[in-house]
């Protein structure tokens, strides 16, 4: 009789993944027409808690109740069913299929042997309606948005009739407008009594949408508290253990020559929108240059046509001097590029291979590593050694495959490789993504010291608060081009965020957009 | 090294298991066919061993086994799927064939040494096509390299019944004039083992020791780290399959310099799937799979003689090597550790 | 040699004859395809579909037995691949290139001692698949030259290319088996279960490879011969590269060799060594396949090209 009025009760949960434990005491409830925001940093288990909620993985130990039913295992069939829809960090969304398909796909509407698409189209056009939505059914996913994917997203769970809706850090790819958007259909969608889950690690976000916030910590449940009874510095301290103020002060260099310029670069893209043309800028030695954008305008894309990854179609790239344009990887490094890449799993490491060469692995062609051909497993392990202890990487053994170590220390071994190469410009792409907290501030501090060193950073990040406390100059870049640049001081989040959409610049208004 | 003895159990139960259900499935077929399992299994062993004779037959049949084997494996650590050995080892035969016919102003060491040569270069170019069409275009190499395969045994089929016809009434050509010396008479066993053996030695080194092997192993494991690390994945793939077609090369050169002493028409058939399939069974491990690709020959070699001794065909043996093969593929024990290193990362 | 002994109407039946074989096996490959497996073992699973064809069809004196105990052995060896592929994690082209290798042997060894014969199996008493005889049609010229006398399986080849485009893109299962192909969390998440779609998918396929087989033996010819299906499951799998694994275009893409095949076999009746002619379809093949793959990534890299607007 007490739990009436929850439509989600979870104790005591239990979930580990072979030896990593993900959640050791994951609590949650949540009320009925209520947004309850579930915050911890990177790793402490929010996202597991809600994926076994909607049945992706099933639960070691514990109790779930869903509308007071309890479930000894779910899956997503079941979870849909009872009335839980998820949206993921990571769209669920398949790319070659029109939007309606997607809408519909896994509850399609059949007439006779065939889908009923007009059945499905009155259905989908009636969400859109209700909420202002603003979506085309006819177009493939490819060919739409990340706001517009993840309003697909929303209208495909609640076609699917949830009640209870989870959604997994969705403000990670919208600017602050786009944000406040989602915001109001989550406000509409509450009044009309489904019940939200909002993951997120942005108190100020949580601070404006949330009744409840629960927090979690190492995969341990550290309370609930009531939007009114708290305030961001309480949330810290539960979500951390201590108070961390992640902004370092910043530090100012000697700024030297230019050591990158990019002139008028066009290159590639995945999208129609992260395709870049005609992108110049430059980077000093001495400075951090940010670049600021939400993820899939290009950033990326800029990044790989420097690094030599991707065909530079026009333009130049200068490196130190030299024209490093559409030159092999191999060139370019040894023109002075180092590189934190944005994917260390597939680009960054190979997951398959030790510590130890993983450290080495751009040193194949150059003594001590090779000798007459020879790779030189002393001089590996005199290397591994020597980087496990000044960045701290645990389990400090360079025979270990990488695919042991957690983001964070894994994140370290391609900090030490680039960095220990010198060079004279490093790139650090989304450096601190999924990476924990100790990591995190280690990895900035040591941005700041390889400014000190004299070498030019270029440092693109999602978060606008990485951006902002680390560079010196700031570039925003929207759908493949910048639309604005400042010094770090004048920029506010309002501004930028603007400037992210697309907003207006005053500097490069010669250009429009086909 | 320790490292390695860990892994050790699981991957020889991997392949013991696997083994034990092939054989209890062909111990069944036998009793079926009214035969004595005993019997026939002693048939076959004595088939492989018993006397100069058989033994040498079977290290005979090893010895371009070993090769096909290693060139498979070596494409694989590229991440190449070469199915086309088998057409390598055709056109290197047939190279070191013309040569060895042809070429006869050069001095008999000289020639030998040409005759390697050239079945080393035309089997490398071979092996080049289906490189390069994965690389530049994306057409799978599993696809290209089958079909291959045909056009290369019809190429030689061609030339052996046509312009370098012996004239006689099997296909085959002319004589060579020089030839690698046998060592075991009266079977056919030569030093070609002996090369055999050399060049897998070499490519075990040259996969662990070196940077050229390093890079390979790079760009088989994860490419798009290796393009990262300035390593160029294309050329590196292109490197490993070449090297692969080569080592089929040597392997056809020795099965028409020491064994046949000409070229005999379809003489490989089957070479290169066995190789395929001893590197399967291991996973592509190269200091193991010798001793399948050992295993396999005896197999073959061992399933005549119990095909003369007891009325068990020795497409039997095949049959239970297939089967053999298939559940190797599998992970049967300890399959959970894939999936759960992946979500490691994922989950934040 | 004189052109018009070669490119005549009976060029066009020919052409479709002896693409038959092969678009049954290239809709066997895309149906899996469509779920994003690669069905190597498309060649082993015909093998073993015609062999037992003829077998069933000796023994019993039914056609139609024949081929339905081929579709259910087709179904068989399909299965063992799925559950190798999906539930014990084995790699698809090593455990593909496994089932040829086994349909091979167990032909061979299921030829010597349970029909006892080496080679070759020819006998009057193998029941082949009939032909359709339409009597009006015989009377109209050209028309009657190219549509009679085809075999049963000749036509319902026609009706499953059909069955499978509507299967694929209208109903509800083509979606979802879409979906699977091209993200399975995505359809995981809707509450498809992914691999029960997989299974199906292979099953399918498995049916249909049987069913080639069976083509192959009591209908393109009436007898076995060893490892008689010579790469024409391959040549399948190509063709439902070439085709996307679309059942139209991939069809199209069979008919390509056909033809090749075709004119190959009148080139040789005018002389032309027989292995060169015999080379010609899987060169065919692979020119076919480079050009399409190399017209995809040509057209994939022109929509991510900067210097062109969509």
């Amino acid at each position: 009789m007490l739990n009436t009025n929850y439509v989600v009760e979870m104790k005591d949960i239990k979930k580990s993944f072979g030896s990593v434990h993900a959640v050791k005491n994951g609590q949650f409830t949540l009320r009925k027409g209520e947004i309850h925001s579930l915050i911890g940093e990177n790793g402490a288990g929010k996202s597991t808690m809600m994926k076994m909620l909607y049945g992706m993985y099933p639960f070691d130990a514990g109790e779930v109740k869903i509308n007071g039913k309890a479930y000894e295992s779910i899956n997503p069939k079941s979870a849909i069913e009872a009335g839980v829809g998820m949206v993921h960090q990571e769209f669920m969304l398949v790319n070659e299929l029109t939007v309606l398909e997607n809408i519909i796909l896994g509850f399609e509407p059949k007439k006779g042997l065939t889908i009923d698409f007009d059945a499905a189209r009155k259905m989908a056009q009636q969400y859109i309606d209700q909420y202002d939505m603003d979506v085309q059914l006819d177009k493939k996913i490819s060919q739409i948005s990340v706001g517009e994917a993840q309003r697909v997203e929303i209208i495909k769970i609640l076609a699917r009739g949830a009640e209870i809706i989870i959604l997994d850090e969705p403000t990670a790819v919208l600017t602050p407008q786009e944000a406040r958007r989602l915001f109001e259909i989550l406000n509409n969608l509450k009044e009309d009594g489904k019940s939200i889950v909002f993951i997120s690690h942005k108190l100020n976000e949580v601070m404006e949408i949330s009744d409840r916030i629960s927090c979690m910590r190492q995969g341990q449940y550290t309370g609930t508290v009531n939007k009114t009874e708290t305030s961001p510095a309480e949330l810290t301290k539960m979500m951390i253990g201590r108070e961390v103020f992640l902004n370092i002060e910043k530090k100012t260099a000697h700024q030297g020559d230019v050591v990158l310029e990019v002139k008028d670069v066009w290159t590639s893209g995945e999208k129609e929108i992260s395709k870049i043309r005609g992108i110049s800028f430059d980077v000093k030695a001495g400075e951090i240059v940010g670049i600021a954008g939400i993820d899939g305008n290009g950033q990326s894309e800029l990044i790989e046509a420097i690094a030599g990854l991707r065909k530079v179609e026009k333009g130049n790239v200068i490196l130190d001097g030299t024209d490093i344009t559409n030159k092999t990887v191999k060139q370019i490094r040894e023109a002075g590029l180092t590189h934190i890449p944005e994917d260390r799993n597939t680009r960054g490491l190979n997951r398959a291979f030790t510590i130890g060469e993983n450290l080495v692995e751009v040193e194949l062609d150059k003594a001590p590593i090779k000798k007459g051909g020879i790779i030189n497993k002393t001089a590996i392990a005199e290397r591994a050694e020597e980087m496990i202890k000044k960045f701290d990487i645990r389990p400090a053994d360079g025979q270990l495959p990488t695919s042991s170590l957690s983001g964070g220390n894994a994140q370290k071994v391609v900090v030490a490789r680039e960095v220990n190469l010198g060079g004279k410009l490093l790139i650090a792409s989304q450096p601190t993504r999924g990476v924990d907290i100790g990591a995190i501030e280690s990895i900035r501090s040591i941005l700041q010291d390889v400014k000190e060193k004299g070498l030019g950073v270029l440092l693109v990040s999602a978060e606008l608060e990485e951006i902002m406390s680390l560079s010196d100059r700031i570039i925003v870049m929207h759908e493949g081009k910048i639309t604005g640049r400042m010094k770090a001081d004048e920029a506010d989040e309002e501004r930028l965020g603007l400037l992210m959409m697309g907003g207006h610049n005053a500097e490069e208004k010669g250009e429009h957009h086909e | 090294m320790n490292k390695k003895k860990k892994i050790d159990f699981k991957s020889v139960a991997n392949v013991l298991l696997p083994l034990i259900l092939a054989l209890i499935i062909g111990t069944i077929i036998i009793l079926c066919l009214g035969e004595s399992p005993i019997v026939a299994f002693k048939a076959l062993i004595e088939g492989a061993f018993k006397g100069k004779l058989k033994l040498g037959t079977t290290l005979a049949s090893f010895t371009p086994l070993l090769l096909t084997t290693t060139a498979f494996i070596i494409a694989a650590k590229a991440g190449g799927f070469n199915v086309g050995v088998e057409g390598e080892v055709f056109l290197g035969g047939i190279t070191a064939a013309y040569i060895g016919i042809n070429w006869t102003f050069l001095p008999k060491p000289v020639l030998l040494i040409a005759c390697f040569a050239g079945a080393i270069v035309v089997a490398a170019l071979w092996a080049f096509i289906p490189a390069a069409l994965r690389m530049y275009y994306n057409v799978s190499e599993v696809c290209t390299t089958i079909l291959m395969n045909s056009v290369a045994l019809y190429i030689t089929n061609y030339l052996v019944s046509g312009p370098m016809s012996a004239g006689a009434a099997n296909a085959q050509s002319d004589p060579v004039t020089v030839t690698l010396p046998q060592i075991m008479k009266p079977s056919s066993l030569n030093v070609g083992i002996f090369i055999a053996i050399a060049v897998t030695l070499l490519t075990i080194y040259v996969l662990n020791k070196t940077s050229l092997g390093m890079k390979i192993r790079m760009v088989g494991t994860n490419p798009a780290n290796a393009e990262f690390a300035g390593i160029n994945p294309k050329h590196t793939f292109i490197k490993a399959m070449m090297i692969s077609g080569a080592i089929g090369g040597i392997a056809g050169a020795i099965e028409v310099l020491g064994v046949h002493g000409y070229f005999l028409n379809n003489f490989a058939t089957g070479l290169g799937t066995n190789g395929m399939l001893a590197a399967l069974i291991v996973k592509n491990n190269i200091v193991t799979a010798p001793a399948i690709a050992f295993f396999i020959a005896v197999l073959k070699s061992g399933a005549m003689g119990m095909q003369q001794a007891t009325s068990v065909p020795k497409s039997l043996v095949d049959t239970i090597t297939a089967v053999f093969i298939i559940f190797a593929c599998m992970e049967l024990i300890g399959n959970f550790r894939k999936s759960k290193k992946k979500t490691d990362e994922k989950q934040a | 040699m004189e052109l018009g002994k070669i490119f005549n109407s009976s060029l066009i039946y020919a052409t479709f004859r002896s693409a038959t074989p092969i678009i049954y096996a290239a809709l066997c490959a895309a149906i899996t395809q469509q779920a994003d497996i690669l069905n190597i073992g498309t060649e082993g699973i015909m093998l073993i579909g015609a062999f037992m064809a003829v077998a069933v069809s000796y023994l019993t004196g039914s056609w139609i037995l024949g081929v339905l105990v081929a579709m259910v052995s087709g179904l068989v060896l399909a299965m063992v691949m799925a559950v190798g592929n999906i539930k014990f994690k084995s790699d698809i082209c090593a455990i593909g290139m496994g089932i040829n290798m086994f349909a091979l042997a167990i032909t061979k060894f299921l030829l010597n001692a349970w029909l006892g014969q080496s080679g070759t199996f020819m006998s009057p008493e193998i029941k082949s698949i009939p032909k359709v005889h339409i009597p009006g049609l015989s009377s109209i010229p050209v028309i009657g030259d190219i549509f009679n006398d085809w075999y049963i399986t000749e036509w319902l080849v026609i009706v499953l290319i059909i069955v499978l485009w509507f299967v694929f893109y209208k109903t509800v299962w083509g979606l979802r088996l879409r979906a699977v192909g091209r993200m399975p969390l995505a359809a995981q998440t809707a509450g498809i279960n992914v691999n029960a779609m997989k299974y199906q998918a292979i099953a399918i396929s498995g049916l249909v490879g049987g069913l080639a087989g069976a083509h192959l033996s009591l209908g393109y010819s009436t007898m076995f011969v060893e490892n008689m299906t010579s790469s024409r499951g391959f040549m399948g799998v190509a063709a439902m590269y070439f085709g996307g694994a679309h059942p139209v275009f991939t069809t199209i893409g069979c008919l390509v060799f056909g033809f090749t095949d075709s004119v190959g076999a009148r080139l040789q009746a005018n002389g032309v060594p027989s292995q060169l002619v015999l080379l010609m379809p899987y060169v065919v093949t692979i020119v076919v396949l480079a050009i399409s793959m190399a017209t995809k990534m040509s057209a994939e890299k022109k929509r991510k090209s900067s210097l062109v607007t969509h």
